[in-house]
């Protein structure tokens, strides 16, 4: 296990940021420390950073103690609350005085800086760069001491979509180089595209609600199958058929006001059949589609949908929409 | 060790520090000059000391220690600048968050605290010299305007240079020790800087006003008189005692909250 937490705890004064946390995180791959803003996600890699101490509890990273964080410094890199660099001074300068900090030789700036697609703008004051750009550049300092553990806070933070793609591949590269990259951030559909682990946090105390592999946590979502016959007219026949046939179909049945599309309680990889016994009835499909509930849906469904955050959001989205509706009529 | 030392040399090492640090020691260091025998040359008595200024005697000026006479008189404002760019280079770390990459770069605190301290060192010897150079420089000239032509200048030059040297050194790092300190435990320049400058040119005259009996032993005194090497009233070697007190009693404070602080933000 690259981390492990016992217990960890944190208080601050009468605020629990992180309670009584156990959790292993596995070897490799892209490792997703999902919740939302003020959850406890930047609290708990402080201190697996050894910059605040827990309140109790213990944890491990690479095996070595939180309690002694230059046991496994030169081993980890991280970003933390967004890139921070001296404005003033250029990207590569910024790089060189934290790689003489590590005592690495000036060679690993170059390296580091063309992983990361900053070459050629490295000579550059930082205070010129984008938020895309000095994302990057935190990133290319937290890969300074190759390390086998990157721990990065909100990397996408304030990034336009072309940035995210941009870290997201980015990330994904440096977990096929045998690195451990565990990425925090209240963005589940950012998680979703690039974790092969999942670690999901519940609003308001960092309380663990699910640890596992994200194929895992994706196969409990429901799987319903859509079909929509080619006439219209089939419609009626086709429920009935796949009634006999023994399928549930949840679409309620509107008597004369036939839906075109059926929804079936099946699990995706009955397609197939159920397209079968359409055929075997006469009815040619003209859509077969498997659905699965995105991570989001997931999230709320798991945390009751009590997500402060994301319910705000979608309450949000739900309003705009609303809104926009009304404008249009 | 080596590699904090460089790594906050390369950082300090911006063209705001090195310009506005050095030149302002360099202004100074000259108009002080200016100003002292313009002083002089309207009184042979010197005037009462002035905020954070202290003037010398004609007869002090016009000696063979004249030549560096400006230094010691003007050490408190030089000591004011150094406290300001030292609390300026360590509340930096706190505004920019950089303290959260070093102490996760170098999770063994004391070594961050003492190579920023090794280097504004550095830094500091340079602005001594930059000082000494400008005093140098401007001295001659200053007296030549005034009408005076000291002969007694020059005398054992080398070894009075290299006097002023060390106890301007030695005032102006005591004095960025005492910048460094403010800013950690503020983690604000701006608080600091008015903290120090206040004190200085304001808050050692009340209080000595009011308790003369603190005149020998509060800061500003106390590293007025290891630059002008010992005071009428300080003797150099209690001076020096009670500057390494000061040194060692903020470096210490500096460096537990340091050690001991959570970096949340």
């Amino acid at each position: 296990m690259v981390v492990t937490t016992i217990g960890l705890t944190r208080r601050f004064g009468s605020l629990t940021a992180v309670d009584d946390l156990t959790l292993d995180l596995p070897t490799g791959g892209v490792v997703g420390l999902v919740g939302p803003n003020g959850s406890g996600k930047s609290t708990l890699i402080r201190m697996l950073l050894g910059l605040i101490k827990p309140t109790s509890g213990e944890a491990e990273i690479l095996g070595r103690s939180i309690a002694t964080p230059q046991a496994y410094a030169a081993s980890v890199g991280a970003l933390v609350e967004g890139p921070a660099f001296v404005p003033s001074l250029s990207a590569r300068a910024n790089l060189i005085s934290l790689a003489r900090l590590r005592g690495l030789p000036a060679s690993r700036v170059d390296e580091v800086v063309s992983i990361v697609g900053l070459a050629g703008r490295d000579r550059e004051p930082v205070k010129r760069f984008s938020l895309g750009m000095k994302q990057r550049l935190g990133i290319a300092a937290a890969l300074l001491p190759d390390p086998e553990l990157l721990l990065l806070d909100e990397p996408t933070n304030g990034l336009d979509p072309a940035g995210i793609l941009e870290i997201r591949h980015l990330l994904q590269s440096l977990a096929r180089s045998g690195r451990t990259v565990v990425v925090s951030s209240h963005l589940l559909s950012e998680i979703e595209s690039i974790c092969t682990f999942l670690v999901i946090i519940r609003f308001g105390v960092l309380m663990l609600m699910y640890a596992g592999p994200m194929a895992d946590l994706l196969a409990l979502a429901p799987t319903p199958v859509h079909v929509r016959p080619e006439f219209d007219s089939d419609h009626g026949r086709l429920r009935q058929a796949l009634t006999d046939a023994g399928w549930s179909v949840v679409t309620p049945d509107a008597g004369t006001e036939a839906t075109v599309t059926l929804t079936i309680a099946a699990p995706g990889e009955q397609a197939a059949q159920i397209n079968r016994d359409s055929l075997a009835a006469g009815v040619t499909l003209a859509e077969l589609t498997v659905s699965r509930d995105s991570l989001e849906s997931i999230f709320l469904e798991m945390t009751g949908n009590d997500d402060g955050e994301l319910a705000g959001a979608r309450a949000a989205s739900a309003s705009a929409a609303a809104t926009a509706a009304a404008v249009r009529s | 060790m080596i590699g904090v030392v460089r790594s906050e040399l390369g950082r300090l090492s911006r063209r705001s520090v090195i310009i506005g640090w050095f030149g302002l020691t360099a202004a100074l260091a000259m108009i002080i000059n200016v100003v002292m025998f313009q002083v002089i040359k309207s009184s042979s008595v010197p005037p009462a000391n002035g905020p954070g200024v202290s003037f010398p005697s004609e007869a002090r000026l016009l000696s063979e220690h004249g030549i560096v006479a400006g230094l010691g008189s003007a050490s408190s404002i030089l000591g004011v600048v150094a406290l300001s760019f030292w609390a300026i280079a360590t509340s930096t770390d706190y505004s920019t968050g950089l303290i959260r990459v070093l102490a996760s770069a170098q999770p063994v605190r004391w070594r961050l605290i003492l190579g920023k301290w090794l280097a504004l060192g550095v830094f500091t010897a340079a602005a001594t010299t930059v000082a000494l150079v400008a005093n140098l420089v401007a001295a001659p000239l200053a007296a030549q305007s005034a009408g005076y032509s000291p002969s007694a200048w020059g005398n054992d030059l080398i070894p009075l240079l290299l006097g002023a040297w060390i106890n301007l050194f030695g005032a102006l790092l005591i004095w960025g020790t005492i910048g460094l300190a403010l800013a950690t435990l503020t983690r604000s320049s701006g608080v600091a800087i008015g903290v120090g400058v206040g004190y200085v040119l304001l808050g050692e005259s009340l209080i000595t006003s009011v308790a003369s009996s603190t005149r020998d032993w509060l800061p500003g005194t106390t590293m007025s008189a290891i630059a002008s090497g010992g005071t009428a009233a300080v003797s150099y070697g209690a001076a020096l005692s009670l500057g390494v007190t000061y040194l060692v009693l903020t470096l210490a404070a500096a460096t537990i909250v340091v050690v001991r602080r959570d970096i949340t933000d």
